[in-house]
């Protein structure tokens, strides 16, 4: 899993595939206040981009590859 | 290459074969459902084929031509010469792109361009509903030029300064910049695209943003796997980097060049309405692909920038950067006929310094003329909901979705329950298509020359059966043996017979192979020489071998254009000569004993047997003798000779004098006869005879000098027995008369060099075989005559191929070998 659930917190590593984003929708209905970790992301399924985006977070811990935190920064942004 | 690419190439050839004769049909029928249905069977079946391989160009421009042919079918556009122009034009496309890939198993990278034309060309053609439909998803439809998408400059409002600054720099110092608007379809996530790695890794990146296409719904309602973001790169690659990168996506994106300014001026007028007005929600507006949405947003930010004082150094350029802001809205909302007006507003206002002519304008335009601005953005937001609908519906009905190239059809194995049953129906549509039943083997051609050469073998070694029976009688004295030897002969012969006669019919092929070609060729080259010319085709069911049926092609094709070229005259011409403006060019195809006949006749201007002979005489194909004594009929058949025109131009249709003579070789070689007649201003007739099959020859074996000979059936005129006492010698060289006509004679003998004299039989009479040599009867002495035979006939090779005197050898049924002459080398 390229996510990983904690209690209140979604912690991103690597790649997060197609796959996970149903999860992470559910994830993020369910926790309105739920924290984002993106530091280890390397690279997300525009799936996933847009359940983000849609959920409107815009604090989250930005990735360390900063290319992926540039880009993100665009679209995760323009929601505030 | 493997197998199913081959056979898709093997079916894309018969299928655009199939298209371009419907085509031809519609055009003079174009009410015909059936037809339409039929050439649209082709069109999807050709696309959803070409969907099953990597050629994202091929099934693009087949994908738009399956539009075109849809909207045509439910009547929505009408059928056209220009529409059948831009369709043969698109299935030329094609089928160059297979015969590349047949070449080198796949093909340039450098089509994508040609094929974006094509289809842009072909979508333009559906027309109206389908533009709105392009202009609700802008960046489904990519503009080469992309002049007419400023408004999406604005979304370098997003660039961050830093790189803003950089890019400039770069842009000013003469770099090719692009901002790219990439756009992936709702339904990509499930054809196992990812659309953000696409946008990441996009060659030369300075910077990507990401947008959504409309405000998000709620958390609960959100479907996670409809893709409803957009993508914004700024790269400085090259365009055709680009493009090649998202050659499979090419639908989806727009590609917008750069000038310095436009990274200058959009930040500028953008942040000088942000000072002043409230902030407009334009940037998110304008981020949004709905262009109704946009529009109105820019239309409204222009008014605020116009409104601002005057008093101001830039005003110029504030004015200019309105007016283009504002052109740009026009020409995406498709109301070009305000933009004259517009720029009248424009300049007056540059002109005077002063912003109200231009803001005169857009009240008016606003004003007044409320349908304008509003009714087509509004329009497009329906269609663009209807677009969804329809993507939606699309699973029952025929893909109409537009935009979307095919690709195999791919579900992720975690996708949801909705959209799968798309993809079953699909699935379930394509195994009715293969359905059409499997009668017809595709053989490859080899295996039926092998199988044709042992058949040959097998009559050649069952020929040999008699003379085993002849033996078994006279030399080892068993007459009953040799009785049965015969009986058992006569059914292996019955049996080779229909073998060699069932693959000879598996070799036919009628003559619809060749003749299915000229329709177009008549219609364009007619249509290129400004002449009306109706083409009938006659006997097209008529069979022979598959090389003879091949080797016509060409010539044909040689004829043909030299008729319409220098046969059929303009409609003036032709009417003035009293003739209908309408020339008529007729292909007839029939079969005569074992001959198939090819006519070719046009009611054209004929040929004048006095300008050929002239010509003929002029360019030294004939000496002063021949012109006085050579008869009309001959002389037009002078144009077969080599080096023979009669155009006094030449252009790229004929007239550089080796078509008929190649029409004539090439139909020599497989021994063809062609024949032309013509009368002058009423018409030309070419007449081929080609042999049904040249597989098996009947050569008669004549006796000379102890050796025997072969001389093909079709050169024999007779055979005679001619007295010592009748042959006379004129001038070394001997002559008879035969049935009150001269026969000049020659000797076998000394035409192959031996000195032998010929031997006559016992009433003291030479064996004369009469044979045809090029159109003159000759006798040839030989010793004796023997049976006809049927045998194949294997060209010379090696060394030995460089004797003319021989056409080939065979085998006979004794083990011998039979030289068979060429007649017309050898006398």
């Amino acid at each position: 899993m390229a996510i990983v659930y904690k209690k209140n917190s979604a912690v991103f590593s690597e790649v997060a595939g197609v796959e996970e984003a149903e999860a992470l929708l559910e994830w993020l209905t369910k926790h309105p206040k739920g924290k984002l970790n993106l530091a280890a992301c390397t690279h997300l399924h525009p799936a996933n981009l847009q359940v983000l985006m849609a959920a409107e977070r815009s604090a989250y811990v930005p990735p360390g590859d900063p290319a992926l935190a540039a880009w993100l920064g665009s679209a995760l942004k323009a929601k505030e | 290459m493997n197998p199913l690419l081959e056979q898709f190439l093997s079916e894309s050839r018969e299928s655009l074969q199939g298209i371009s004769e419907k085509l031809m049909q519609l055009e003079n029928d174009p009410d015909s459902t059936q037809l339409m249905t039929e050439l649209f069977r082709y069109v999807h079946t050709l696309k959803g084929n070409s969907g099953l391989f990597d050629f994202p160009e091929l099934t693009r421009v087949l994908h738009a031509g399956e539009d075109l042919m849809d909207s045509v079918r439910d009547g929505r556009v009408a059928f056209s010469l220009q529409l059948t122009d831009a369709l043969l034009d698109a299935m030329d496309y094609v089928g160059m792109l297979c015969d590349e890939i047949e070449k080198n198993d796949r093909y340039a990278a450098n089509h994508v361009n040609d094929s974006l034309r094509l289809a842009d060309t072909l979508r333009q053609m559906i027309g109206v509903p389908e533009a709105s439909e392009a202009a609700a998803e802008l960046p489904a439809s990519p503009s080469p030029q992309g002049t007419e998408s400023r408004a999406e400059l604005l979304l370098l409002a997003n660039l961050p300064e830093e790189i803003r600054l950089a890019a400039y720099q770069e842009a000013v110092s003469g770099g090719a910049l692009h901002l790219l608007v990439y756009a992936p379809v709702e339904e990509c996530f499930f054809q196992g695209d990812d659309p953000f790695h696409q946008a990441r890794h996009t060659p030369g990146l300075l910077w990507g943003g990401i947008t959504a296409r409309k405000p998000w719904p709620k958390l609960a309602e959100l479907d996670a796997y409809s893709c409803v973001l957009d993508f914004q790169v700024l790269s400085n690659a090259p365009i055709e980097e680009i493009r090649e990168y998202y050659r499979y996506v090419a639908e989806q994106l727009k590609v917008i060049p750069l000038a310095a300014a436009d990274l200058m001026a959009p930040g500028e007028s953008t942040a000088s309405a942000g000072r002043s007005a409230p902030p407009p929600p334009a940037t998110a507006g304008t981020l949004s692909p709905e262009a109704g949405a946009a529009a109105s947003t820019i239309i409204a930010v222009q008014r605020e920038i116009l409104s601002l004082p005057d008093q101001v150094t830039w005003i110029a350029g504030r004015i200019q950067g309105v007016a283009a802001s504002l052109r740009g809205c026009l020409l995406a909302a498709g109301s070009d006929a305000a933009l004259p007006s517009l720029r009248q507003a424009s300049q007056s206002a540059v002109g005077r310094l002063s912003s109200a002519p231009l803001l005169a304008w857009l009240q008016e335009f606003t004003g007044t003329d409320r349908t304008d601005p509003t009714d087509p953005t509004d329009r497009t937001d329906e269609t663009a909901v209807t677009v969804v609908t329809a993507r939606g519906a699309a699973a029952c009905c025929e893909p109409a979705e537009p935009g979307a190239p095919q690709p195999a059809f791919q579900v992720v194995s975690a996708a949801p329950q909705g959209p799968a049953p798309e993809g079953e129906v699909k699935f379930g549509r394509r195994a009715e298509d293969a359905f059409n039943g499997a009668k017809s083997l595709k053989v490859d051609q080899e295996k039926i020359d092998r199988l044709m050469n042992l058949i040959g073998e097998m009559v050649v070694a069952k020929n040999a059966l008699p003379y085993l029976a002849g033996r078994a009688e006279n030399v080892f004295g068993v007459p009953e043996l040799s009785r049965e030897i015969k009986a058992q002969y006569a059914v292996i012969n019955r049996i080779a017979e229909e073998m060699q006669d069932s693959i000879m019919q598996v070799r036919m092929m009628p003559v619809s192979f060749v003749f299915q070609r000229f329709p177009r060729l008549v219609r364009d080259t007619s249509n290129k020489l400004a002449k009306k010319v109706n083409l009938v085709l006659e006997g097209e069911e008529t069979e022979a071998d598959k090389n003879i049926i091949e080797s016509l092609g060409d010539p044909l094709v040689h004829i043909v254009r030299n008729s319409l070229d220098h046969g059929i005259e303009s409609p003036e011409v032709r009417t003035a000569a009293g003739k209908p403006a309408v020339g008529t060019l007729t292909i007839r195809a029939s079969q005569e004993s074992d001959r198939v006949v090819i006519e070719i006749r046009d009611d054209g201007k004929g040929i004048d047997p006095a300008v050929i002979k002239r010509k003929a005489y002029e360019k030294g194909l004939i000496n002063e003798d021949r012109l006085e004594r050579i008869s009309d009929q001959e002389a037009v058949n002078l144009v077969f000779t080599a080096g023979f025109s009669t155009a006094e131009a030449i252009s790229d249709l004929s007239g550089r004098g080796v078509g008929m003579d190649v029409v004539r070789t090439a139909i020599e070689k497989v021994n063809g006869t062609v024949h032309l007649e013509s009368e002058k201003g009423k018409g030309t007739l070419i007449r081929i005879s080609l042999p049904l099959s040249m597989a098996i020859t009947n050569v008669m074996i004549v006796e000379s000098n102890g050796q025997i000979f072969g001389v093909p059936m079709d050169a024999v005129v007779e055979t005679v027995r001619v007295p010592r006492a009748q042959i006379k010698t004129i001038k070394k060289s001997m002559a008879t008369v035969l049935r009150g006509r001269i026969v000049p004679l020659k000797s076998l003998n000394s035409l192959l060099g031996s000195g032998a004299a010929q031997k006559a039989n016992d009433e003291d009479e030479l064996a004369v075989l009469v044979v045809n040599a090029g159109g003159v009867p000759l006798g040839i002495l030989v010793d004796e005559f023997h049976e006809t035979v049927e045998i194949i006939l294997k060209p010379m090779t090696g060394v030995l191929s460089g004797l003319a005197a021989y056409s080939g050898s065979a085998l006979l049924g004794d083990g011998s070998v039979l030289m068979v002459l060429n007649v017309k080398e050898v006398v």
